[in-house]
């Protein structure tokens, strides 16, 4: 999995490329990205799932926990270009219930402003 | 005068900022220039209706009680209609054309008594016709005077007040109202020096006072338009549109806003309740004035000297009392402290001697003048502050006019009662008098002090009533719509079909088994299969043939008897003891997917030695995959000597969470173990960070003993955990408690802190600011502890997120919540100052130089 994070205005753009799973090797999670984000006064996070092409029950945890560190905080968490695949298994598993989910990441980015 | 100037000289006097320094000196000088006329007015008023019969005193305040209704009808017409400039400027018209018209009438009643009327050459018949009618019928006019009077001092402070809620939102008037009471205050005393020295100098007779006033009141209709005028320009810059809607204050509006509402019901009864006690308090005054002074001029004299020392006093102790009284001890001490004290003055009356009459009565009517003025004055207009605004003017003008006349007219009623009570005339002494009044007193002042209780009861609640949940809780939104270990089981599931049909199928069996699955998710394991569902599913996650080796076995799955037959084979002895025999084998084996299946299958078994010395070592497995089946394995069976292996996945951000949830099936028993962990410098900090939360997953009480102990050691690298644990077992374990002596300290440490983070080296203003939010959100977490979790976070919320209007509401709530101590260090830090005005108040709190 590689994470590469950018700004635009007053969010947080994290461009996720591979697969949001468990690795045999410690690494970075997308959890501990996002917490320095805020740590760092950042409210607004866009994860960019366009190039995700699997997720397990740890990216699950891991998606779930940023969402939970940023709501706390009175911040807002989205995720765009999530692929049908995991899209079909979120709706299933009713994630889009709770997530914010746009098709794609203009939309995503509009909606910050109107929130 | 440039505004920082004028708001530095403000600043003396109140906590003025910037933009509201013209505003809030325009308003001060308009109080000033009221309460001045007020205190001219009063003496003259006192002094005539004192030289009447004391069985008139009463008809005055009847009178007042009577045709309030009227007035405010007429007065709620002209608010509707007129925009709220005009209307006050036309109201200080009116009062300026009433002080003429009556120094008119006691000009000509004074003249009379030394010069007989006659028709002048000019034939000026009316005059003569006026002297006459002034003549025959005065004390008629004196009592139309007082009332004349009753309704400019009412209508012009809640006029002032109403002017005041137009030009600034409710905190700013709470912040300022300091200041307004201060002009007030020296605009009575002036306005009763002025009394004072005229007539005690005998420079100009009692009626002519009445002169000076018009010439206030001018000045006051000049400081009316420079209020409006800056409010205007404020609202043009900040593009506020309030003053474009006035609301409707009509009597029947008024009324109904009071009744529909049991705070504003519990307040007005509370003000009633004041207003009979001092109106009484008052006659008891009257009684001893009129005993001991016959002369006219000798009693305005002394009236006028009265209240100038009485506003004296008021303005020495609401200038170094008013605010400390307010601040440190809240509205709750403020609103009982006058009350008591009169309680306390006129239970006296009962034992002192004659002599001291006058001296009591001096204690009492001031110092039921004086807290009117000074702390009374400011509490009522806090008690306003949670109303909503629309609500506010209607409640105001009958509480503040109506109500307040109807309860004078009520004691006027008492006291005329009491009057003719007293048929043997030994009783009309003054101390007979006033001690039988003071009977009735007492009762009153006993009802207001229960009253401000009820009052108070009811303040924090209306404060609350609109400060919703601005957000949910993560937590709390996926708990509502998501059962999330179900969530990741699916997940997992769907994975292993790309490892192994039978690990796949062994999850399915767990699933099904352990939980109600919905059609979708059904559909989505093959279960049931929709064809064409199962098909796109398949092709979805690009399966291949695996789904294809026992084809239909979803649906065999969730045949009850076959799950029975399974649980079954778990039971025979002799799959025990082959599985036994051969688990070594198993977990020795280069595959990874038969280790992940055999860490599985551990889950059913029984717990063997053997079984379990396999799962020790599958959950030290070097595949996290491994690891992650047999930690699942590991909350079944719970035993004790997995613990050291389980704590070392704690460190691994890929297996930390499934480790904490096999730690806290352990449940209660495993506190004790966990707690030296927490403080062992032997373990790596991943670790102990994690250890937090599985003690809060176990909630129990020693748990939450253990995290506070651990806060209070003070460890920065572990006090995110730790807060984050408590907050956790606050939200789920209702009864688990929390010692105040053991988190106090800890609050406060905290707060000191966050004051660090304003205070300390400066960097980046971003990241200064993340910081402060990051820390105030770690004290805000461990205030849930101590206060309502509901109401504290509403308040945090709000103080992040919120209008101007609910961020008053949630500091006002807290204010009235929070302890004194940690009020004075927190809300120099949420409260919105300009960054130079926190660090000086901060540095104020923190007694740093």
């Amino acid at each position: 999995m590689v994470i590469k994070t950018r700004e635009l205005g007053n969010i947080v753009i994290f461009d996720i490329q591979g697969e949001i799973r468990r690795a045999d090797t410690i690494q970075e999670t997308l959890h501990s990205l996002v917490e320095a984000q805020l740590d760092r006064g950042r409210r607004n996070l866009l994860l960019d799932l366009g190039g995700v092409e699997f997720i397990d029950s740890f990216g699950v945890g891991q998606i779930l926990a940023s969402y939970i560190s940023t709501q706390h905080l009175g911040g807002k968490l989205k995720l765009c270009r999530i692929s049908d695949k995991l899209l079909l298994i979120f709706k299933i598993t009713m994630l889009d219930k709770v997530l914010d989910i746009h098709e794609d990441c203009d939309r995503a980015l509009e909606s910050f402003g109107r929130a | 005068m440039a505004d920082g100037r004028l708001e530095r000289i403000l600043k003396r006097l109140g906590d003025v900022r910037g933009h509201e320094a013209r505003a809030a000196l325009a308003l001060s000088a308009l109080f000033f220039l009221i309460t001045a006329t007020f205190y001219i007015v009063k003496p003259v008023k006192e002094s005539f209706l004192i030289g009447a019969r004391p069985g008139w005193w009463p008809f005055a305040d009847l009178a007042t009680a009577l045709l309030i209704g009227l007035v405010v009808a007429v007065n709620a017409r002209l608010l509707d209609r007129l925009p709220r400039r005009t209307y006050l400027t036309a109201s200080l018209l009116f009062f300026i054309s009433g002080l003429l018209v009556f120094w008119f009438i006691f000009d000509v009643h004074q003249k009379s008594l030394y010069s007989t009327p006659v028709a002048d050459s000019s034939g000026v018949f009316f005059l003569l016709w006026a002297r006459m009618m002034i003549w025959d019928h005065f004390p008629v006019f004196v009592i139309a005077f007082c009332f004349w009077a009753d309704i400019f001092i009412a209508m012009s402070v809640t006029q002032f007040w109403i002017a005041v809620n137009d030009a600034f939102d409710p905190h700013e008037a709470k912040r300022l109202v300091g200041l307004f009471v201060t002009g007030g205050l020296f605009g009575g005393i002036a306005g009763a020096a002025a009394a004072a020295l005229m007539t005690v100098a005998r420079l100009i007779p009692p009626e002519d006072l009445l002169l000076v006033c018009p010439f206030l009141l001018a000045l006051a209709i000049a400081a009316v338009n420079a209020v409006y005028a800056e409010k205007r320009r404020t609202d043009a810059v900040a593009g506020d549109e309030r003053l474009a809607v006035p609301a409707k204050v009509g009597a029947w509006e008024s009324f109904r806003a009071v009744r529909n509402d049991r705070y504003l019901r519990r307040l007005a009864a509370m003000v009633a309740s004041a207003i009979i006690a001092g109106s009484l308090i008052n006659y008891q005054f009257k009684w001893v004035v009129m005993s001991l002074f016959t002369s006219g001029q000798a009693r305005t004299s002394f009236i006028a000297l009265f209240f100038l020392v009485i506003l004296a006093v008021s303005a020495a102790f609401h200038l170094l009392t008013t605010g400390r009284v307010l601040k440190s001890y809240g509205i709750r001490w403020a609103m009982a402290v006058a009350p008591a004290f009169l309680l306390a003055v006129s239970a006296t009356v009962f034992v002192i001697p004659l002599g001291l009459l006058l001296a009591w009565a001096w204690v009492a009517r001031g110092g039921d003048k004086m807290f009117d003025n000074t702390l009374g004055q400011s509490v009522r207009e806090l008690l306003y502050i949670p109303v909503s605004a629309s609500v506010k003017y209607r409640a105001k003008v009958f509480i503040d006019v109506l109500v307040n006349k109807i309860a004078t007219g009520t004691a006027a009623v008492l006291w005329l009662v009491l009057n003719a009570w007293r048929v043997f005339e030994y009783r009309l002494d003054p101390l007979s008098v006033v001690r039988e009044t003071g009977l009735v007193v007492l009762a009153f002042l006993a009802l207001w002090l229960v009253l401000t209780r009820s009052v108070y009861r009811e303040y924090p609640a209306v404060l609350k009533k609109d400060l919703g949940r601005i957000w949910q809780e993560g937590r709390t939104v996926i708990d509502a719509h998501l059962d999330e270990k179900l969530v990741r089981e699916v997940f997992d599931a769907v994975q292993s079909r790309e490892r192994s049909t039978t690990l796949y199928y062994m999850n399915l069996f767990n699933l099904v088994r352990s939980k109600n699955l919905t059609p979708e998710l059904q559909e989505l394991l093959g279960i049931k299969r929709n064809e064409l569902k199962a098909r796109a599913m398949d092709a979805l996650f690009d399966v291949g043939a695996a789904g294809g080796l026992y084809p239909g076995l979803e649906e065999t799955i969730t045949d009850a008897e076959f799950q029975k037959e399974i649980d079954l084979i778990y039971l025979l002895p002799a799959y025990q003891k082959i599985m036994d025999e051969s688990l070594g084998r198993i977990i020795d084996s280069p595959s990874e997917v038969e280790r992940i299946e055999a860490a599985n299958s551990i889950c059913r078994m029984a717990p063997s030695p053997p079984t379990m010395d396999a799962l020790a070592r599958l959950l030290q497995d070097a595949s996290v995959e491994v690891v992650l089946y047999a930690l699942n394995g590991a909350s079944v069976h719970r035993r004790p000597e997995h613990v050291p292996i389980i704590l070392r996945h704690l460190a691994n951000p890929m297996t930390i969470v499934e480790a904490q949830t096999a730690l806290a099936a352990y449940g209660p028993e495993i506190v004790g173990r966990l707690a030296p962990l927490l403080r062992s410098a032997d373990e790596p900090l991943e670790v102990r960070r994690a250890v937090p939360e599985v003690l809060a997953r176990i909630g129990s009480q020693k748990a939450a003993d253990i995290l506070v102990a651990e806060l209070a050691r003070r460890r920065e690298d572990m006090e995110q955990a730790l807060i984050d644990a408590l907050y956790k077992i606050r939200a789920e374990r209702a009864r688990v408690r929390f010692r105040e002596r053991d988190l106090r300290p800890e609050l406060r440490f905290l707060i000191r802190k966050a004051c660090d983070a304003v205070l300390g080296p400066p960097g980046p203003p971003d990241e200064a600011r993340a910081a402060l939010i990051i820390r105030l959100r770690r004290v805000f977490d461990l205030l849930t502890l101590l206060y309502p979790r509901e109401d504290i976070i509403n308040d945090y919320q709000h103080i992040l997120q919120g209008t101007p209007k609910s961020v008053d509401y949630a500091l006002e709530h807290l204010d009235n919540l929070l302890d004194r101590e940690d009020k004075e260090l927190l809300f120099p830090l949420i409260e919105d100052l300009p960054d130079g005005e926190r660090v000086l108040r901060l540095k104020r709190a923190l007694r740093l130089k």
